[in-house]
């Protein structure tokens, strides 16, 4: 119960980012965005024609009433008809899955494995094992995810390359089908979220290793292996947590879209991808207000999990 | 990186030493660090050679025929429509360094500048309004960022800069703020206080400059992200407008690369890994040289 | 130390401690013997950075070992050699027949475990009991170190303690498996005096309780002269002066001690225009001159003191030995 309260609490705090992001972004994109009216139009519109579509498109009202009529929007989850001719909501709806079970395999495992690998390197701290682990870290930081994307493409699905997996393009409707092409777009996730996520990790149990507490414990006979993965471990948690967290946001809307812009997979990503171009604005603003409402989602969830892992966090 | 503190033992450092120079000692001695340093000097003379007019000046020229392989003329090759690949690969370099540099340099120091000021005046206001105003940008997705902004200042080709700048700096900020509320509370900065030193001069003259640790390896980082990020905008067709990067470079090449032609690829992307590669080590070295812990 | 009746707990002898860094080998710890007889309170006291520190924690084996190493030397715990032993055998001895507190109660203890936990995992380690008997166990020890409520404070966490209770509790864990030496590293530097005084008292209370011996390292000579019947004083790296606290105090034979006590801010018949302090730095330990080490400061000094290192020897029948070639 005091969890739910503390939840809602924080919920409400959030507000103010929500209304800062919607503010900045609708601002940027609609306010001072492209004047959509010709869009709509198409060749030789009257001057009826125009006023009509104006008004239609709201273009002829102050700011704030713009920008409150996004606000409903956002609320009522009912953001008008994309380009496409969809509505919005029913394109989300097709979306979004997609982009889930794409992106999930990547993030899970590239956490677990970057945690793993930081944890070899800590443990083993300056020795081979360690400097080689950080030396492929540092090579996969330095690679721009868009080359792996293409690396990966070339090498295990090109026919100069090992021709295993399918070049573009999505079918989830079988197990089989579903790994033949979730496989390279997760390859390509893994490989420079490792870089990143092992050099983390490392740092942070490096830190917590040198805490004055292990002193303690070794002083009292603790052994070594047990040191590491009972004292220290449970301090790394707040850090590893706050990381995984944060990166959600992150993963969901960056990661996806090149990923399923390159692949071909209609996932949001794509989805978003191709309302920057097209300057679809219905779709936009709901993926910018989703956005938000996901970003103050995680800062609460985050606050709460804080809770259950560190006993000098109280909820206030 | 096995340094590991000495219990008991005082810090060696001579007589009046200030961080910095005991770090240059330090970074000197790193050899990995230091051949990475001369590897990002090579780039920037590149970039410089660019900029001077010296070279790399014929990258837009049609100078031969459709994907000509490796030569004494086209040392990597032409593309599609028969332009340089060496040149334009140079030319990159440069726009690299350009775009690194600008953001880097503006995103540091708004990031120092708000990140001071919030942390100074911790739970006031100010703080309270820079901390959302970071939250937002933080919360709002990159790319939709940087389109937004394209689309606000009408494909200016300043675009992608200002919105890296303007996303870049949070990050800087946030450990700004932490570290002069950490850092305010020392007593020198209530003697200046209780002196009758104003604000502001307390913040730039005694506090930040203490910070500029955590300022230079930001800034090495953001020069490094903002290279990277630039990679992906333009080849979202966000980035850069006019000029050629090895954004464009790898854009070009996607058609290029299924056709089975490698060189525009390779060329872009071996040469953007060479420099964000030794600029990251560079990066390491400086750290780990800036840090008071380590000895050995 | 003469060979009398009482053998020691602790015999060190010859004992050096190096550091490998990359700009020199430092030898924090050089040659240092000294003996600890049961139930006494010996005092190994220097100024920061003198290798105090560094010999407290050699002792179980402590220190980080890359880049530390034990160069040379014997640490013989009732006869037994612990230099050569293994790690195994080192974590054995760790907290069961020698126990070590730190100077910083604040983070010595692990902040997201509670106190009955840590606790528990000493008594589990080397006792053979149940959590559930080894937290009766530590609600009893807790009392005897007069900690209020002790049961009850077996939940807490170590953020709920006062940095008094928290050393106090350091203590309770270090005596949880009646060790024969007990080794306090500057245990009540990081408290205020009034504390201090509680938590020195209770070390000297328990020490006769549970008849260990303890090695007290500290740079305040106050502290030792209120709880040490007898003293070592290092300088850099090595021992200048040992013998007991009263007459170490009351005549001083090494220069370098006689600085220290003359140092101390205290009431004087006549008022002094300034403090006397003892001129000069501590050498460079990559940069150590030839001779005595305390050649440059010493207020005494001929040509010999430069050229020639002064051994540790007796300077009388009495048990004090002083490194000096022109002792007081």
């Amino acid at each position: 119960m005091e969890i739910l309260q503390y939840a809602l609490r924080k919920l409400i705090g959030g507000l103010p980012l929500i209304i800062g992001v919607t503010l900045v972004s609708f601002a940027l994109m609609v306010y001072f965005g492209p004047d959509q009216t010709y869009l709509l139009l198409g060749k030789n519109p009257t001057p009826e024609q125009i006023l009509e579509v104006r008004q239609q498109l709201g273009y002829d009202q102050p700011f704030l009433q713009r920008y409150l009529g996004f606000l409903r929007e956002i609320v009522t989850l009912d953001f008008g008809t994309a380009s496409t001719g969809e509505r919005v909501t029913e394109l989300l709806a097709k979306t979004i899955p997609v982009s889930l079970i794409l992106i999930l395999p990547g993030f899970i495992l590239g956490h677990v494995v970057g945690l793993l690998l930081a944890l070899a390197a800590a443990y083993w701290r300056g020795r081979w094992l360690d400097k080689l682990i950080m030396a492929v870290a540092v090579t996969g930081m330095s690679v721009s995810f868009l080359i792996v994307i293409i690396g990966f493409q070339i090498v295990l699905s090109s026919s100069d390359g090992l021709d295993l997996f399918p070049v573009r393009g999505w079918n989830a409707s079988s197990l089989a089908s579903y790994l033949s092409y979730v496989t390279v777009p997760t390859l390509a996730t893994m490989f420079v979220a490792l870089g990143y996520e092992t050099r983390f990790y490392r740092s942070i149990i490096v830190e917590e290793m040198s805490r004055d507490h292990v002193r303690t414990a070794r002083a009292f006979g603790l052994p070594e292996s047990r040191i590491f993965f009972r004292n220290i471990l449970k301090n790394c948690l707040i850090p590893i947590i706050t990381r995984i967290m944060f990166s959600i946001p992150q993963v969901a809307i960056g990661g996806a879209l090149l990923i399923e812009s390159y692949f071909g997979i209609p996932g949001i990503g794509k989805a978003t991808y191709e309302a920057i171009i097209t300057g679809d604005q219905p779709v936009l603003k709901a993926v910018v207000s989703l956005t938000a409402i996901l970003f103050v989602l995680v800062v609460v969830l985050t606050d709460i999990l804080y809770r259950a892992v560190d006993p000098r966090v109280t909820l206030k | 990186m096995s340094a590991v503190a000495l219990p008991g033992v005082a810090p060696v450092r001579a007589r009046g030493e200030s961080l910095w120079r005991k770090a240059s000692r330090k970074f000197a001695r790193d050899r990995l660090g230091m051949v990475a340093l001369g590897v990002v000097l090579i780039y920037f003379l590149a970039a410089v050679g660019v900029w001077l007019g010296w070279w790399a000046m014929g990258w837009p020229d049609l100078s031969g025929t459709k994907w000509e392989p490796v030569s004494g003329t086209h040392w990597f090759g032409t593309n599609i429509i028969g332009q340089d690949i060496f040149d334009r690969a140079i030319y990159s370099t440069a726009t690299a360094f350009e775009v690194g540099l600008i953001v880097a340099l503006a995103a540091t120091g708004i990031g120092a500048v708000l990140g001071a000021f919030a942390g100074f005046f911790a739970g006031s206001w100010i703080d309270e309004v820079l901390v959302w105003l970071m939250g937002v940008l933080d919360a709002i997705p990159f790319y939709l960022f940087v389109a937004a902004v394209a689309y606000a200042l009408t494909d200016n080709p300043w675009a992608m800069h200002l919105a890296m700048i303007s996303t870049f700096w949070v990050g800087t900020g946030r450990l700004i703020r932490g570290e002069v509320i950490k850092l305010r509370g020392m007593e020198y900065v209530e003697a200046a206080h209780s002196i009758g030193v104003p604000e502001v001069v307390i913040i730039f003259r005694h506090i930040l400059p203490n910070t500029s640790h955590i300022l230079l390896v930001q800034a090495s980082v953001m020069f490094v992200g903002a290279i990277k990020a630039e990679v992906i905008l333009s080849f979202l067709g966000l980035g850069i407008k006019d000029g050629m990067s090895w954004g464009l470079m790898i854009d070009e090449s996607t058609k290029e690369v299924l056709a089975g032609f490698y060189n525009n690829f390779l060329a872009a992307s071996l040469l953007m890994f060479g420099l964000v590669m030794a600029f990251n080590a560079v990066a390491d070295a400086l750290q780990d040289a800036l840090d008071p812990r380590k000895v050995g | 130390m003469p060979g009398q009746a009482p053998v020691p707990v602790l015999r060190v002898r010859d004992l050096s401690v190096e550091f490998v860094t990359e700009e020199g080998v430092i030898r924090a710890v050089d040659r240092v013997s000294f003996d600890v007889l049961p139930n006494e309170t010996l005092g190994i006291v220097g100024e920061s950075g003198c290798g105090k520190t560094v010999t407290g924690l050699s002792i179980l084996r402590l220190i980080p070992m890359p880049p530390g190493r034990i160069a040379s030397g014997s640490i013989e715990l009732n006869g037994r050699d612990l230099v050569p032993l293994p790690n195994r055998e080192i974590e054995d001895i760790r907290g069961r027949d020698i126990s070590m507190i730190f100077q910083e109660p604040m983070t010595a203890l692990n902040p997201v475990f509670t106190i009955g936990s840590q606790m528990a995992d000493v008594l589990c380690r080397h006792r053979d009991l149940t959590r559930r008997q080894a937290r009766e166990v530590a609600a009893g020890l807790l009392a005897k170190v007069n900690i209020p409520e002790p049961a009850s404070r077996l939940d807490d966490y170590p953020h709920q303690l006062s940095g008094g209770m928290r050393q106090r509790v350091m203590i309770a864990m270090a005596l949880s498996c009646n060790p024969q030496l007990l080794i306090a590293d500057e245990p009540t530097t990081a408290l205020d005096v009034t504390t201090q005084a509680q938590v020195l008292q209770q070390i000297s209370a328990l020490q006769v309780e549970f008849r260990m011996a303890v090695i007290l390292v500290t740079h305040d000579l106050g502290v030792v002269a209120e709880t040490c019947k007898r003293a070592v004083v290092m300088y850099c790296g090595s021992i200048v002066e040992a013998g007991d606290v009263a007459s170490l105090f009351s005549r001083p034979r090494h220069p370098y001690t006689a600085g220290l006590l003359a140092s101390i801010p205290r009431l004087r018949a006549e008022r002094l225009a300034e403090l006397p302090v003892i001129p000069g730095r501590v050498p460079d330990l990559l940069n150590l001159p030839a001779g005595c080490r305390f050649a440059d400061r010493c207020p005494r000094v001929q040509d010999r003191c430069r050229v020639e290192r002064p051994p540790l020897a007796a300077a009388d029948a009495g048990g004090r030995l002083v490194a000096c070639h022109y002792p007081l």
